[in-house]
């Protein structure tokens, strides 16, 4: 019942959308070739569901190894700049720099230094998902109180078991809420990646549906995208629900 | 057992406390009274190791006469929050000190559920701290902080957190779980009540900068403190921190 509540305002806003969508397109008589009816889309998609299959189980391959190694990634620079000052006043401007580089520019670059394999699509997921990670991992760390800090210290802690002991558990909040953004961005890197040069995935569909004016196809795919991002998010949180019962206490205190 | 020597600290251009020195005594509870800033907290905090890295300091402190490296596994320190981490159960905040020092898991769990029955807390192993009432609570941060038996004992403001009712009882458990295991007790209080109830001896601060003004025993015994003893002992704790902060 308490998930009807959740779900029940987004089915009325999203049956809005539709259904403005499908009036507009009835009313205006437009084209399918330029903007295709929703039932159209639909209909492409099931007419084509085993090749937007194929492709989709491609393109999350390559998100969920991106993402996991983004991650592991996005955990060990945050611990390198947390433990030193030094390291994070000299790279956290790079790291910025970095998240200000066009996907666009850099993805054809990638393909060209590392070909079509997997390879240069995982580093632009890496690169496009870590940084959110990063920087809610840090600001987590910083949140952890002074006291708790103190009570640890003067029990002789060491600054890695202050870390495992408060200032990681004391970012989980933080990090979850990072990792919700990050995830929203993994599947569209992914296809943008694809985009740029791969022998299947979603981005390849796109492409093909796009040159042969199936606007239909194109927004089946985009479509699936949407789907495959909300079910990341929905594996994040159950994965955050079944972890943490405890934390939410944290949160509560 | 534990003294402090010409203990001066600075931040920058300011002096927080200077050339204060004093001395605890083993099975003696020293209150620390003074105005707010004199600095009583700065120097419970470098004693418990924990003070701001961009203060200055100079002095030593000194424990069986021999100098202590700061934090020292034999002075435990409890600060003005009960500190218990609210992702863990009250058991596992209460071994968190004794892992710290290499004990196992399995044995710090079996030395702390021994004591649960005289904290009051038995039943509530498995609790977390938002489950326990704040008298509960602080009796488990003082079960964290006194179980791996450390000699010294830096309580800073410990009841301020506390409602009135809480607190007098806290009061005479604490001194109770003293005078089983006599330790050598710093306690900051800015409650001059809580300091004559409970203190062998208070150390009134003087502020600017920090110093020791005036060191005051209290000879009688506890059970035998007099209402009008205690008042005249509180007149005297006032009249000199009035005089402090003017």
């Amino acid at each position: 019942m308490m998930y009807l509540t959740y779900i029940y305002p987004a089915l009325v806003v999203m049956s809005v959308f539709l259904g403005g969508w499908q009036g507009y397109v009835f009313l205006t008589d437009a084209s399918p070739l330029v903007l295709p009816a929703p039932g159209d889309v639909l209909n492409g998609l099931w007419v084509e569901r085993s090749e937007i299959g194929r492709h989709a189980v491609a393109t999350l391959i390559v998100a969920a190894v991106g993402f996991s190694l983004s991650v592991i990634f996005a955990f060990a620079v945050s611990l390198i700049l947390h433990f030193s000052g030094w390291l994070r006043r000299g790279m956290m401007p790079l790291l910025v720099a970095s998240q200000t580089v066009p996907i666009v520019a850099l993805a054809p670059l990638m393909v060209l230094w590392f070909g079509f394999g997997l390879l240069p699509k995982v580093l632009l997921v890496i690169l496009v998902t870590f940084f959110p990670m990063v920087i809610s991992l840090m600001s987590g760390y910083a949140s952890l109180p002074r006291p708790f800090r103190d009570q640890l210290v003067s029990m002789g802690a060491s600054r890695w078991a202050v870390y495992r002991r408060a200032t990681l558990p004391s970012a989980r909040t933080h990090f979850f809420s990072g990792l919700r953004i990050s995830a929203t961005y993994a599947i569209v890197a992914t296809i943008f990646a694809e985009y740029a040069g791969a022998r299947q995935g979603l981005g390849i569909y796109i492409l093909s549906a796009k040159n042969n004016f199936r606007a239909d196809l194109v927004l089946s795919a985009v479509l699936v995208s949407a789907c495959l991002t909300l079910a990341l998010l929905a594996a994040i949180l159950v994965i955050e629900r079944a972890t943490g019962r405890r934390y939410r206490r944290a949160a509560h205190a | 057992m534990l003294e402090v020597q010409s203990l001066t600290i600075r931040t920058g251009t300011d002096t927080l406390v200077k050339d204060l020195s004093l001395d605890l005594v083993e099975g003696r509870l020293t209150c620390l009274i003074g105005p707010s800033g004199c600095g009583k907290s700065s120097v419970v905090k470098w004693l418990a190791g924990v003070l701001a890295p961009e203060l200055q300091v100079q002095g030593r402190a000194c424990l069986y006469r021999k100098t202590a490296v700061l934090p020292h596994r034999d002075i435990a320190y409890q600060p003005q929050q009960d500190t218990l981490f609210p992702w863990l159960t009250i058991s596992e905040n209460a071994c968190v000190g004794l892992e710290i020092r290499g004990m196992t898991r399995r044995a710090a769990h079996q030395c702390v559920r021994d004591l649960f029955p005289t904290f009051g807390l038995q039943g509530h192993e498995d609790s977390f701290p938002d489950q326990l009432s704040g008298g509960m609570r602080q009796r488990a941060a003082f079960l964290r902080t006194i179980v791996h038996e450390a000699r010294v004992l830096l309580l800073d403001e410990p009841f301020s957190a506390l409602d009135a009712v809480t607190r007098l009882r806290m009061q005479g458990w604490l001194t109770d779980r003293l005078a089983e295991r006599p330790r050598a007790v710093l306690m900051v209080t800015h409650d001059l009540y809580e300091a004559t109830q409970m203190a062998d001896r208070v150390l009134v601060m003087a502020g600017g900068p920090g110093r020791i003004a005036a060191d005051i025993p209290i000879t009688t015994p506890r059970a035998d403190r007099s209402e009008a003893t205690l008042a005249e002992i509180r007149s005297t704790l006032k009249s000199m921190l009035l005089k402090e902060t003017t």
